[in-house]
């Protein structure tokens, strides 16, 4: 019997995951953006990004904007990596459960 | 039991992985006020250059088309600018918003070029607009995989052709037509199946947590 992939516990947790995905589809997104798309509290979306970015799976730029301060979020070639990485092994997972 | 719970939780993971990535090149497909924008654009001016409106300023016929597109341009540039501050940029928005780039900017000058030489006519501006519109129309049509859109590019490309056929004042009365259809009609189509779908997706979708 083949051995069972493990999921990446970084990627795992559902904010992370869902900021991951969202990242995808964009070249960046800004803080507040994610916020509204992922329905978390600052403190949580902040604490979440901070581990992905510690991951190196997200990049961040923080800029000014009409003297704004504006926090710009990009998702890494490692980060596109660990996502697809993740899926695989998600889908071999599944595809065990349905198989048991 | 535990096996088929995991399971479950699994198949979570991948739905929210699809929701969130469509979610997000969902972003920047809201774009049905420039079509309604623009439809207005063009009757404002094709109302000015035919002596619709009355006074002094408005007497200047000449005026009309110059005027109009280039406040449109400016108009919406700035619009769109505000609205994409709010949106993050997508290799599909930059697709997209390049294509209508390309034909704004392919457009003008001959337009302009047309105008200032004496040689404008009704049958050649609706045959350029027609054709310029129709191109840029299915283009983006093809990249958003959106028919409806893709109908309005025929609709567009249609009338430029059908123009060289007509009278001028037949050509005139279809132009009014297509902008209707395609500019007005299709871009409230557009905000109103943008507006229904931020409801539909609502905010948050219970990923609040790590």
């Amino acid at each position: 019997m083949p051995e069972l992939p493990e999921l990446n516990p970084v990627i795992h947790g559902k904010l992370r995951l869902a900021l991951l995905s969202l990242l995808t589809g964009v070249e960046e997104a800004e803080f507040t953006w994610l916020r509204l798309k992922t329905g978390s509290t600052d403190g949580n979306l902040g604490a979440q990004l901070l581990k992905l970015e510690e991951a190196g799976y997200v990049a961040v730029e923080k800029k000014f904007v009409q003297r704004k301060p504006q926090t710009l979020y990009r998702m890494t070639e490692a980060g596109r990596q660990a996502l697809t990485d993740y899926v695989q092994a998600l889908k071999q997972l599944l595809g065990a459960a349905i198989d048991a | 039991m535990t096996e088929n719970m995991e399971g479950l939780e699994l198949k979570d993971r991948l739905n929210l992985i699809e929701n969130m990535i469509a979610e997000g090149r969902r972003g920047t497909e809201s774009w049905g006020w420039a079509f309604v924008f623009w439809g207005v654009a063009y009757y404002i001016a094709i109302a000015w250059s035919s002596g619709g409106f009355g006074g002094p300023t408005w007497s200047r016929n000449y005026l009309a088309w110059p005027v109009t597109m280039i406040g449109g341009v400016v108009l919406s540039w700035i619009l769109a600018a505000r609205k994409s501050r709010k949106q993050p940029a997508t290799t599909i928005g930059r697709s997209i918003g390049s294509v209508w780039a390309g034909m704004g900017i392919s457009t003008f000058p001959i337009m302009f070029a047309l105008g200032f030489s004496g040689r404008m006519d009704t049958h050649t501006a609706v045959a350029i607009i027609g054709a310029m519109l129709g191109a840029a129309n299915m283009t983006s049509s093809i990249i958003l995989k959106w028919k409806m859109q893709f109908a309005c590019g025929v609709v567009w490309l249609t009338t430029g052709a059908a123009s060289c056929f007509l009278s001028e004042n037949q050509a005139g009365i279809l132009f009014l037509v297509a902008i209707f259809f395609c500019q007005i009609v299709f871009g409230i189509y557009g905000m109103i199946a943008d507006s229904r779908k931020q409801k539909v997706n609502g905010t948050g979708q219970g990923v609040s947590h790590a």
